[in-house]
């Protein structure tokens, strides 16, 4: 009895957290708009009984799915998406690595300010550190006014409500997801490997690539996953900082949702985005497992 | 079979493979070598020792290059490699940790080094097959370093540092991680391994028994300077001072006054007590101080008063019992205490020797070493 009890907790948690809502959101992707509070037919009726409930799923059908075929729209924010968040993890990684590699290195009693200081920007709300954003990207913006200052260059670069800047959006936001998993495998890497690299004939950099890359893997892995599954269905970053200009899956989920008020159709593009995360989410728990078993 | 005797440091024509030359090593104000000059020769198993702390670490970290000399110079095989990179170093390292590489397997582990020498692929695994062969390994050559057992890790360590068959292989307490019966199987098939390929080994260990054991000489190091380079047997009977006594195997020093009586010294160390005799090779002047040191080994412990030198009268106060032979502590009048040792070469369970019984100890002019500090 206790050891079901034990079991039941996480599945408990992933029935009502996971579970239940993603049903909910399946059963409006597969009803009709309607003018009506809730904005969908049907509703499940229980004091039809055994009738009310054969009409309400003889109501259900795959329409909207069909119609996220029909629009380009949809499947062109779906690549668009991707493309952002596949671009945006491999720039996070370029930036990311050297930063962990430099915290692992770093003296050990100044690892526990350097994490300190990775960590910190979460203790400020995320929107507002996105609103800074603009502040620094715009046209009349800090970026700007102070690149006119030095003259480095003689007109305003046009950052604010292009890509580039949903780039650098994500690049900041996701930087210590990346950082942490990679600081975590290299801190735990023996020093003497790499002496012992060297000793073997290795250059500086042959032992860089054949002993710490590898051994890093792992935390590369872990950290690509924990920025491309949020990157790509963010909402926050394109909608601030891409303008009219980006496509993202995320906004026009928002739009459906919020400006056509076309709730059936905006859960369709909830269902599918989550089809396409599963993918990279069972990579990412086959990675980890495989991680623990190399090192049990 | 006449066997020449392995001692290329007492010919004179021989060339020392390693040369330290007044050789310096600072660590901001620290100084860990202190101007330190030694040689050592081709084939020879070399053991630094010393206790932690005192240099012999960074010494062999110097001869692999990943640290840089303050002063002076090291030449290895006529070359002075000060300047020399250590990937460019014709000398490899075994490691403490033996920092096998844990995403390779044992047979890439090996190969590892020799796969950076640009040589075919068919003499890699030649070379590895061999290596795998001679540390018995053949079996395990598809595993990763964490599905085996420590004393094959040390192995595995040990070949792939050997693969390249360097003029000079460093071992960093090698042994240390095992527990001692695997680590004294080691100490031989080290000393084999050394045989059969011919490098020159040195060893940094602070395990004296392991380095009695398997080197040729010993440097005995404390605080960044030399006190003794010799053979195990000279280190161990003729130690040159009260440290290299201490420091190798269990001793007693008594501290006296020397005064020399016909062909050996006398030592008076206390009132009421017999003076020492010891023969000495040493110049004391009159009266100067100096140690008598003596193993316990060469104690001899009497019921009655033997007709001998240096007897000394005393009470057993403590028995330690190693089942191969049993050591006594002896109080003397004034307090000393002497050690003695007896092998039990009867399987006789009673003991000739109990607590509080008074006996005599005494050892002759020429077990004892007469030491000037």
């Amino acid at each position: 009895m206790r050891r079901f009890a034990l079991i039941a907790v996480p599945y408990l948690w992933l029935l009502v957290l996971f579970l239940v809502p993603f049903v909910i959101v399946l059963k409006i992707s597969l009803s009709d708009v309607a003018l009506a509070r809730p904005p969908y037919t049907p509703q499940l009726d229980f004091s039809a009984g055994w009738e009310g409930l054969k009409t309400f799923f003889s109501e259900l059908d795959f329409e909207n799915f069909v119609f996220l075929t029909t629009d380009s729209l949809y499947w062109k924010a779906y690549l668009s998406s991707l493309k952002i968040a596949a671009l945006s993890t491999v720039l996070t990684l370029l930036v990311g690595y050297p930063v962990a590699y430099g915290m692992a290195r770093a003296a050990t009693e100044w690892r526990p300010t350097l994490l300190m200081l990775v960590i910190l920007p979460f203790w400020t709300s995320f929107l507002i550190r996105v609103y800074s954003w603009m502040g620094i990207l715009s046209t009349e913006g800090v970026l700007n006014t102070v690149l006119l200052k030095i003259g480095i260059i003689s007109d305003p670069l046009m950052i604010m409500n292009t890509p580039t800047a949903v780039y650098i959006g994500i690049v900041y936001t996701y930087l210590p997801f990346m950082v942490l998993p990679i600081y975590s495998a290299l801190e735990k890497m023996d020093e003497s490997l790499i002496e012992a690299a060297e000793d073997l004939g290795c250059s500086r950099f042959a032992a860089f690539w054949l002993v710490t890359w590898p051994l890093s893997k792992n935390g590369i892995i872990a950290g690509c996953f924990l920025v491309f599954i949020p990157a790509l269905g963010e909402f926050v970053i394109p909608s601030l900082l891409g303008g009219s200009g980006t496509l993202m899956i995320g906004k026009v989920l928002f739009e459906e949702f919020f400006s056509n008020r076309d709730w059936p159709v905006a859960s369709a593009v909830a269902v599918i985005l989550l089809l396409i995360l599963i993918i990279p989410i069972i990579l990412f728990q086959r990675n980890e497992q495989k991680a623990r078993e190399a090192e049990g | 079979m006449a066997q020449t005797v392995f001692a290329p440091w007492t010919d004179p024509d021989q060339k020392p493979l390693i040369e330290f030359r007044n050789v310096t090593k600072r660590f901001g104000d620290f100084t860990a070598i202190d101007t330190l000059s030694l040689d050592i020769y081709e084939r020879e198993f070399f053991a630094l020792l010393g206790p932690s702390g005192c240099g012999k670490t960074t010494m062999m970290r110097m001869l692999a290059g990943f640290e840089t000399i303050s002063d002076g110079e090291i030449i290895l095989g006529g070359q002075n490699i000060s300047a020399v990179p250590p990937n460019k170093r014709p000398v490899n390292m075994m490691f403490q940790s033996y920092a096998l590489f844990p995403h390779l397997s044992i047979w890439e582990n090996i190969a590892f080094g020799l796969k950076r020498e640009s040589r075919d692929k068919d003499a890699i695994a030649a070379r590895v097959e061999e290596m795998l062969r001679l540390t018995r390994l053949t079996k395990f050559a598809k595993r990763k370093p964490h599905q085996i057992s420590g004393g094959q890790r040390q192995r595995v360590a040990l070949a792939r540092s050997l693969a390249k068959a360097p003029k000079l292989l460093l071992l960093d307490e090698p042994l240390g991680a095992l527990d001692k019966k695997l680590r004294e199987e080691t100490q031989f098939e080290l000393m084999d391994i050394q045989e059969k390929t011919g490098t020159t080994f040195v060893i940094v260990t602070h395990d004296q028994e392991e380095a009695m054991t398997v080197a040729s000489r010993i440097a005995v190091m404390d605080e960044g300077r030399l006190v003794q380079v010799a053979t195990p047997p000279v280190i161990y009977e003729q130690p040159n001072s009260v440290y290299v006594a201490g420091f190798l195997g269990d001793v007693t020093v008594l501290e006296g006054k020397a005064r020399k009586a016909g062909d050996v010294y006398e030592l008076h160390w206390a009132e009421g007590q017999p003076p020492l005799r010891c023969a000495s090779p040493l110049v004391l002047s009159e009266g100067q101080t100096g140690y008598v040191a003596v193993r316990p080994e060469k104690v001899e412990i009497h019921h009655n008063k033997p007709e001998d030198d240096n007897v000394l009268r005393g009470k057993v106060i403590d028995i330690g019992y190693l089942g191969n032979l049993s050591t006594y502590h002896v109080e003397l009048g004034n307090g000393q205490i002497i050690k003695a040792q007896n092998f039990n070469t009867e399987r006789d369970t009673r003991r000739s020797f109990t607590w509080e019984d008074e006996v005599w100890v005494n050892w002759t002019d020429r077990c004892g070493v007469l030491l000037e500090g």
